[in-house]
């Protein structure tokens, strides 16, 4: 009597033929990982790696549209022309200024805010939706409110400053005032989403952890420092990776607030770049310029993620 | 140290009364267990004895201070919550020492009562991790932990043991009992559990809809529970009612079944006389059938559990669970008679569901 690893020692080609379909069908855990990984990967390649590295390929390149000139390999060229050029150095140092300006801004005035949405408002909407209402605005939009709000005759905010007894101040014609209306205005605009992404966060923290706090004799300025805040972290952190990787981005509100005047005093490296790359055509100076940008934009994140790590 | 006394405590939420003038005095180094179903208001009499709730009427008092106005830090109280309330970012040994912080006890002081405190409980080893490294049972010793060190007046559980599996929940349940013998200190304990209820107490109260339906030692209430509500709640399994009727000096059931009213009860059977009453009798109070105290009925289910069996048989319209020795095995389907000492028997008015012995 046959034993059945007898039978299976001697396959039938019917069997054989299933062993490959399984073979082919049943893959080990190796292979189905990088089959199911696969499509992400791709696409994940064909949207980001390949136009960071064609960008990163065009940062050495001499290629001007205007020149007449075919693109040729130009090396470290453009880097080192972003060395000796001043409105480089002059819009990076604006950009690295309202980030350093508005990010904090918009942190505190976030947290304030996501505090005063989490208080036990009977009716929650009209808090929640005063929140959304900034955040969903477009950029350019908010940019376009704000430059008549700080516009010198028409303006609401010197209107406001005359009926106080002040003088008005003619803000775009000064790049200290000028800088500081868009820094306000930014500060506006991305608060709302701070406060949001803190909200989330508040919402996480139990009430009872409150409550065994004031039971322990804790009052409400140090439960705030001794519970919300330290709880508060990871979700800071995270608005704060967001909202730092936008601020070194900034484009809309100074662009249509001041188009970067007076002068370049309020132009931002994300101006700088369109200016090359879009008015001046110069795609390969362009590009170094943004990967410069991209550069500085991975720092943040690194530190940001780092600082993560050590509080986990 | 110090006594607790609620004087007509009231707490309402709009036109919903949650709270209807509770009356209690809970004397020094008592144990005191307030027990009854979701939403019969013992966790929110807790919260405003630790000032977490506002109240809305009536008095509290922590010794001789009145406390209606004072906030929780205050009130010298200390509480030991159902989700522990351990702050995650802090070691237990920070969470042990965040009160005493506070409060400005100097750091001399403090690491002294902190590893009493966790020699007691057995955390010792436990001083330098997060919460998020401990178990459900190593939570619930810290809880406890930072509770003892501040050595407050009064004492408050808010449902401590009911995140935790049943095995766990009966041993910290003896170090909770073992705990108060050892400190002695005031103990205010809120549980829907009656098991807790009963092994823990000195006294109980049981709460129904906002209002205290009896306060008694635990031998009290199990033996003379005073409503139905209560012989029901207290006991597992659950007393037994059925429906009947005095006549002649013989409780007459609904269905026709009968049993003398005699022993305890027997003075009152002329007052009782045609009077509507509910009969409770706990599982494990059935035994040996005698003529004239023995009830008989059709089995439905049988439950062996190793120490005993439960019988759930049919009585007319109700059906009863006799908990009897374990070789004891009737079959479904059998007509089985079984015997009632009615000393034992506890008898309700059917309209008021008061008790009437």
């Amino acid at each position: 009597m046959a034993t059945a690893s007898e039978t299976s020692v001697v396959p039938t080609h019917n069997e054989s033929a299933t062993k490959w379909w399984t073979r082919f069908l049943d893959p080990s855990e190796r292979t189905l990982a990088v089959l199911l990984l696969a499509p992400a990967a791709l696409l994940l390649a064909l949207i980001i790696v390949y136009p960071v590295c064609r960008l990163v390929w065009t940062s050495f390149q001499n290629l001007s549209l205007t020149s007449g000139v075919p693109a040729e390999f130009a090396g470290l060229e453009n880097y080192r022309l972003m060395l000796d050029d001043p409105v480089f150095w002059e819009t990076t140092w604006n950009t690295v200024l309202i980030t350093l300006i508005t990010v904090p801004g918009a942190l505190f005035v976030g947290l304030a805010m996501a505090l005063m949405a989490n208080l036990p408002f009977k009716t929650k909407w009209p808090v929640r939706l005063s929140l959304l209402i900034p955040w969903a605005l477009p950029l350019s939009f908010a940019g376009l409110i704000f430059a008549w709000f700080f516009h010198s005759e028409y303006g609401v905010v010197n209107d406001v400053l005359r009926r106080l007894g002040f003088e008005g101040v003619i803000w775009f014609n000064s790049a200290n005032w000028a800088f500081a209306a868009i820094c306000l205005t930014i500060i506006w605009k991305t608060s709302s989403f701070m406060a949001l992404i803190i909200l989330a966060g508040l919402q996480t923290i139990p009430r009872s952890l409150y409550e065994a706090a004031e039971v322990d004799g804790a009052g409400r300025m140090r439960q705030f420092f001794e519970i919300t805040l330290p709880l508060l972290k990871p979700a800071i952190v995270v608005a704060l990776i967001f909202r730092t990787i936008t601020a070194l981005q900034t484009f809309d509100i100074p662009f249509t607030m001041t188009r970067g005047g007076p002068g370049t005093s309020t132009a931002t490296l994300a101006m700088y770049i369109h200016q090359n790359t879009v008015d001046f055509l110069d795609l390969g100076y362009g590009s170094a310029l943004a990967v410069v940008m991209f550069a500085l934009s991975m720092c943040v994140t690194a530190v940001y993620l780092r600082m993560i790590r050590a509080k986990g | 140290m110090s006594s607790v006394s609620f004087r007509k405590l009231e707490k309402s939420y709009g036109a919903l009364r949650i709270v209807k003038g509770i009356d209690l005095e809970i004397a020094d180094r008592e144990f005191v267990v307030l027990v009854g179903p979701s939403g019969c208001g013992k966790s929110t009499t807790l919260r405003m004895l630790a000032g977490l709730e506002s109240i809305s009427g009536g008095e509290i008092r922590i010794g001789e201070r009145v406390v209606n106005k004072l906030p929780p830090r205050e009130r010298d109280i200390a509480m030991v919550f159902q989700d522990y309330a351990l702050y995650p970012h802090k070691t237990v040994y920070e969470n042990m020492a965040f009160s005493l912080k506070v409060r400005g006890v100097p750091a001399a002081e403090i690491k002294p009562r902190i590893a009493q405190a966790a020699e007691m409980l057995g955390i010792g080893q436990l001083l330098e991790r997060k919460p998020s490294q401990l178990s459900g049972g190593q939570r619930q010793r810290v809880a406890m932990g930072r509770a003892i060190v501040r050595r407050p007046q009064v004492f408050l559980f808010d449902e401590p043991l009911s995140n935790l599996d049943a095995k766990l929940r009966g041993q910290v349940r003896t170090e909770i009992k073992r705990l108060h013998q050892a400190i002695g200190t005031t103990i205010i304990y809120v549980t829907h559990d009656q098991v807790e209820a009963m092994t823990l107490a000195d006294r109980i109260v049981i709460l129904k809809g906002g209002e205290i339906e009896q306060v008694g030692t635990p031998d009290e209430v199990y033996n003379s529970p005073a409503s139905v509500f209560v012989g029901g709640f207290i006991g597992s399994p659950a007393m037994n009612f059925a429906k009947g009727t005095v006549r002649g000096g013989r409780i007459a059931f609904d269905g026709g079944a009968e049993i003398a009213l005699d022993g305890r009860v027997n003075g009152k059977a002329t007052a009782l006389e045609g009077r509507d009453i509910i009969v409770g009798i706990r599982p494990e109070h059935f035994g040996a059938a005698e003529e004239g105290r023995q009830l008989s009925g059709r089995v439905q289910v049988v439950e062996p559990l190793g120490s005993d069996t439960l019988i759930h048989f049919a009585l007319g319209s109700s059906t009863l669970t006799a908990r009897v020795a374990p070789e004891m095995r009737p079959q479904p389907g059998e007509i089985l008679s079984i015997g009632v000492d009615p000393s034992r028997i506890h008898l309700f008015d059917a309209a008021t569901e008061r008790a009437l012995n």
